[in-house]
């Protein structure tokens, strides 16, 4: 933390203000909820990957007793949805189908029965008479000639390619002309599973008053809440979005989904309220995941190693809706230009329909795939030119100022510093030359966003506000309509406006994300944007409530205009007279009756303006493997893991330290062991049995530190911490790898049979 | 996801056990610790009309040992308990490392190890070791008692030889002959706490001059039931153990395992584990038989 900065309760690991609640099995989450009279939903789904819905049979359904409900496409509004509302024609998704399903999970009709047993007794009885049709279950099946069309109703330029982004700064072609080393690869990246602990969960009531309110486990009250409003043909404010405590979301709560609508519109239907809670199997065989991908990576280098160019081609396999992808596409090409400077840079991305479940938003948003192409190059090239793998990132790291050329400028960026932190740490030079035959030493970094510019969503509001309401005894009541979903921001919040107006955290109540109550709007948790944005509408609201507390303690002393007044340690004082200080309390209640009676208020809000089409700040860091490899069984062991990184101030460094370890842990899944295995679209590997997650056992032990930078566009100096840090794992380890075996992994995961295979032993 | 129906029994007595099973043959599943049992349940991978748990029934757990007898595992020992016996560890070091290898502490505590024998899954963490061992499985019906060698235990995939009107009770595990090892060997997609890709179990017996007197080999995961590597133990027999004759039966045994490609490995993985587990297993084992390594679990 920057020495210059005095914090007291920023910068300070103070217990999460869910802890306790979370620690002795108290917290509500969806799925505790039980309403009067509620019932409980339960979807159809497609059984195969791509047909045409040639007729629904729900007779023998609805003749079961218990069930009060069945809906198909049919019975709802023929209106499509999607996150992506700048681009109308990107909403490709009905509730439930209408005439075609495209991929095997793709939810056909709904049922609502008294109790859980009648509701998945009632689903078996519903009878859908499919007419199969060819399907495509990769990018290179759905863009080979005479492809089946998946949306053959949404035009495209390019059959099955349902968006596609290009970016070109520099001379490309120049730059490979005048290289004197290009390495051209190809890589493929897989899809893994959010695997948030809490499966997705709703429960929808519709009141007399014509109100719908919805309990749902989301990153996004406010996308729930549009969206909701826009299929079920209803008024924003007619609807009511609450989050309860949510288990995890990681990116795969970021949309309305088809039980939040079904729950919703059968709560209607029948005015009863309507409980929807997914299986994991359900969610492991057709929930969003994280977008396999078929990457090309050219790039060129001089033969002192600085970076001339690199062209980067991607196809992401979106499976059969658009989802996140768009966003995907997008962000693709901006980390593939990440982290060094690439004078002349070329993307091209495309975001290809499948028929298998949607990939979506997952932690890293495109981050994860395209650094494991770039950070292996680096460590490829740094090889071919005889470098270290830390020489040669030093020479062509960003630093603080640096530019992307019409996309962003590098604020702070402590990126040069993280990798010679990490280097020190694990004594990198003298240790890659005393390696024993199987262990390894690799390198992998990182940069991500603190949320994201480009307004996707078309949102009418500000990204996020807060409102602060100040009373007499000293406290504040805080209301924002930010996500806590378990990444600790409604203590972060709390930090952040405790520091502002001198209060202890105890003093600030909180109520977040409920539409009807907190201010709108607020996007949501995703893309790490909350901290920051977030954040500075916090530090904007509390802005306002100290000028107007200011005014009472400089009318009381009767103090020079030219003072300097400051909120500490519950008071409100000039910063050169400590001893004339009015308690903060006191201080609320001289402005309440100054102002006959009205509440202090203070609002704020915070829209990135002028901060380029990315994001307003990044993150950066560096991370070392040391892996030990068993050459015979091709098994690899996690020994250690080394980070250092820089996320601005922590504002609670004991939160960031666990968003660190969980990213380490993901890395670490995504690396070696978790793949969806698929055959002709059906997912195979549908439970923790055979979806094969990194258990505790699996977690290696590591460090990390903090690099000192202070971002001035952060809330006291913070910005993005956790979810980038899923990005070096996977690049680090596979360098490890490689150099304890000579098998270079291009090709997620990392599993012992593909090294075996490698490695020519099988 | 919800339960099917089913009615629940919870007979206190082994003969009373017995006349429920005689009673609903055929229309029964029984249940001991439910590790296994409940998740088949839920998915209807079974659908019984009565599931009877013999949690109740009194003298079925217990580990004992006598040196005529050898070790006795009782059919409601914990694989927790197998895993932390100073009889177990003191007796036969492997079933412990077995059981250890088993799923996660929690479920170790509510699982047993007969459960996990007689749900007869090919990649039982605790079957390759008592095969390995030549254990019984004690069997009782209403009236009679019989000992069943494992090695005809296993039929198939989740069957087993017991008769519908018969619960298992125990397992012998015999004393091993003065200069015999046995290992464990695991592999799995992941690191830790993990189903077997493949596991092995051996046995080596020495003789005074340091040949193999007698050897068993016993490969999961790679066949519908475990299987006998009976080519590597017919080659090792009478053969000193060397890196080359290690490395041979690995070979053997490799050929004589029929895998399958499935989620978890491929066939060509498999072989090749197979022949990789084999070898340190049996390296392992005579290793201890020699003397010349001694267990520290």
């Amino acid at each position: 933390m920057s020495t210059d900065h005095n914090f007291s309760v920023v910068g300070k690991s103070l217990p999460r203000s869910d802890a306790r609640i979370k620690a002795v099995g108290a917290a509500q989450y969806a799925d505790d909820i039980f309403l009067p009279g509620m019932l409980y939903g339960k979807l159809l789904r497609s059984p195969v990957a791509h047909a045409l819905i040639k007729s629904i049979d729900t007779s023998a359904a609805e003749a079961l007793p218990g069930v009060k409900c069945v809906i198909t496409g049919q019975d709802i509004p023929k209106i499509k949805y999607g996150n992506w509302r700048l681009v109308p024609e990107s909403q490709d998704e009905f509730a439930l189908a209408i005439d075609k399903v495209r991929f095997i999970g793709d939810e056909v009709a709904a049922v609502a029965a008294l109790d859980k047993d009648s509701a998945e007794e009632a689903i078996r009885l519903i009878k859908v008479e499919y007419e199969e049709l060819p399907g495509a279950y990769s990018v290179e099946e759905s863009l080979a000639d005479n492809a089946p069309v998946i949306h053959d109703e949404y035009k495209q330029d390019i059959p099955n390619i349902s968006l596609d982004r290009k970016i070109e700064y520099g001379n490309i072609d120049k730059a490979f002309a005048e290289a004197d080393l290009i390495l051209d690869d190809h890589f493929t990246v897989h899809a893994v599973s959010h695997a948030y602990m809490e499966p997705c969960s709703c429960v929808a009531e519709y009141d007399h008053d014509g109100r719908l309110t919805i309990w749902t486990s989301t990153q996004a009250p406010y996308f729930v809440q549009c969206l909701l409003a826009s299929t079920m043909e209803m008024r924003e404010n007619d609807i009511r979005v609450i989050k309860p405590f949510v288990g995890g979301g990681f990116g795969g709560k970021m949309e309305m989904r088809p039980w939040e609508f079904c729950a919703a519109f059968m709560a209607r239907k029948i005015g009863r309220p309507v409980k929807f809670t997914l299986t994991r199997e359900e969610e492991l065989a057709t929930g969003r995941r994280r977008h396999p991908m078929n990457i090309h990576s050219k790039i060129a280098f001089s033969k002192d190693g600085m970076i001339l160019g690199k062209e980067f081609i991607v196809h992401l396999d979106g499976g059969a809706y658009n989802s996140m992808g768009p966003t995907a596409c997008f962000l693709c090409g901006n980390f593939g230009a990440m982290l060094y400077n690439y004078p002349n840079y070329r993307y091209y991305g495309a975001h290809v329909y499948t028929n298998k479940p949607p990939a979506g938003a997952m932690r890293g948003f495109g981050a994860p795939q395209a650094l494991f192409v770039a950070e292996t190059q680096m460590n490829m090239a740094a090889e071919k030119l005889g470098l270290d793998p830390v020489d040669i990132r030093l020479m062509n790291a960003m630093e603080s100022g640096d530019e992307i050329p019409g996309v962003a400028t590098i604020s702070s960026c402590g990126f040069k510093e993280s990798l010679i932190k990490v280097a020190e740490m694990t004594n990198w030079r003298e240790k890659r030359k005393n390696l024993k035959p199987g262990q390894g030493l690799g390198l992998g970094c990182y940069s991500f966003i603190s949320g994201g510019v480009f307004n996707w969503f078309n949102t009418r509001y500000n990204f996020t506000r807060a409102e602060v309401r100040a009373f007499d005894d000293g406290t504040v009541h805080l209301m924002t309509m930010a996500s806590d979903i378990g990444q600790g921001s409604d203590t972060v919040l709390r930090q952040i406006l405790a520091e502002e107006l001198g209060l202890k955290i105890s003093d600030i109540r909180l109520t977040a994300a409920d539409t009807a109550v907190t201010p709108q709007a607020d996007l949501g948790t995703w893309g790490s944007r909350v901290t920051l944005m977030a954040g500075n509408a916090v530090r904007k609201a509390a802005q306002e409530i100290k000028e107007e507390l200011f005014k009472m303690v400089s009318l009381k002393f009767d103090l020079n205009v030219i003072h300097d007044m400051r909120c500490g340690n519950g008071n409100i004082y000039p910063a050169n007279r400590p001893d004339r200080a009015v308690s903060f309390g006191d201080a609320v209640k001289m402005a309440q009756r100054a102002n006959r009676g009205e509440p202090i208020i203070g609002y704020g809000s915070y829209t990135p303006r002028n901060k380029g089409l990315v994001t307003p700040a990044f993150s950066f860091g560096a991370q070392v493997a040391e892996c030990e490899v068993d050459q015979e069984t091709g098994a690899i062991e996690v020994k250690f893991m080394t980070t250092a990184h820089d996320c601005g101030t922590p504002i609670n460094p004991m939160s960031v330290e666990g968003q660190l370890e969980g990213s380490v842990h993901m890395g670490l899944g995504y690396a070696l062991s978790e793949q969806f295995i698929m055959k002709e679209g059906k997912t195979l590997t549908t439970t923790f049995l055979d979806y094969k997650i990194p258990c505790a056992e699996d977690m290696p032990p590591g460090v990390s530190v903090h690099v000192d930078t202070y971002e001035p566009d952060g809330p006291f100096g913070a910005k993005e911490a956790g979810e980038g840090l899923v990005s070096p794992t996977a690049p680090a380890i596979a360098d490890a790898v490689y150099n304890a075996t000579g098998f270079r992994c291009m090709d997620l995961p990392l599993t012992p049979q593909r090294l075996l295979a490698g490695m020519k032993k099988i | 996801m919800t339960l099917p129906q089913f009615k629940f029994l919870m007979p206190t007595s082994l003969r009373e056990a017995c006349a429920l099973l005689e009673k609903h043959q055929g229309k029964i599943k029984i249940k001991a610790g439910g590790t296994d049992m409940i998740v088949r349940l839920s998915h209807r991978a079974v659908k019984p009309d009565f599931l009877m748990t013999v949690k109740k029934i009194p003298d079925l757990d217990g580990i004992n040992y006598s040196p005529k007898g050898g070790l006795t595992i009782g059919a409601l020992a914990l694989l927790r308990e197998v895993e932390t016996s100073p009889l177990v560890l003191e007796h036969a070091p492997m079933l412990a490392r077995a059981a250890r290898a088993t799923a996660t502490v929690q479920i170790r505590n509510m699982g047993t190890v007969m459960g996990n024998v007689c749900n007869a899954s090919p990649s039982a963490d605790n079957i390759p070791t008592l095969v390995a061992m030549n254990a019984r499985i004690v069997a009782a019906s209403g009236s009679d008692e019989r000992e069943i060698p494992i090695d005809e235990f296993f039929l198939g995939p989740g069957r087993s030889a017991l008769q519908a009107n018969e619960i298992a009770v125990a397992i012998k595990v015999p004393t091993l002959a003065a200069g015999s090892g046995v290992s464990y060997q695991k592999i799995s997609p992941r690191s830790k706490v993990d189903i077997a890709a493949v596991n092995i179990g051996a046995l080596v017996t020495l003789d005074e001059t340091g040949k193999c007197r007698a050897v068993r080999i016993s490969m999961g995961a790679v066949g519908p039931t475990p299987l006998r590597a009976t080519q590597a133990e017919e080659f090792l027999l009478g053969k000193e153990i060397t890196d080359a004759t290690l490395a041979e039966a690995g070979r053997l045994a490799a050929e004589d395992a029929s895998p399958i490609t499935d989620v978890r490995a491929s066939r060509e993985y498999r072989k090749l584990m197979v022949e990789v587990l084999t070898t340190r297993a049996l390296k392992e084992a005579a290793g201890f038989a020699s003397g010349q390594s001694s267990i520290a679990e």
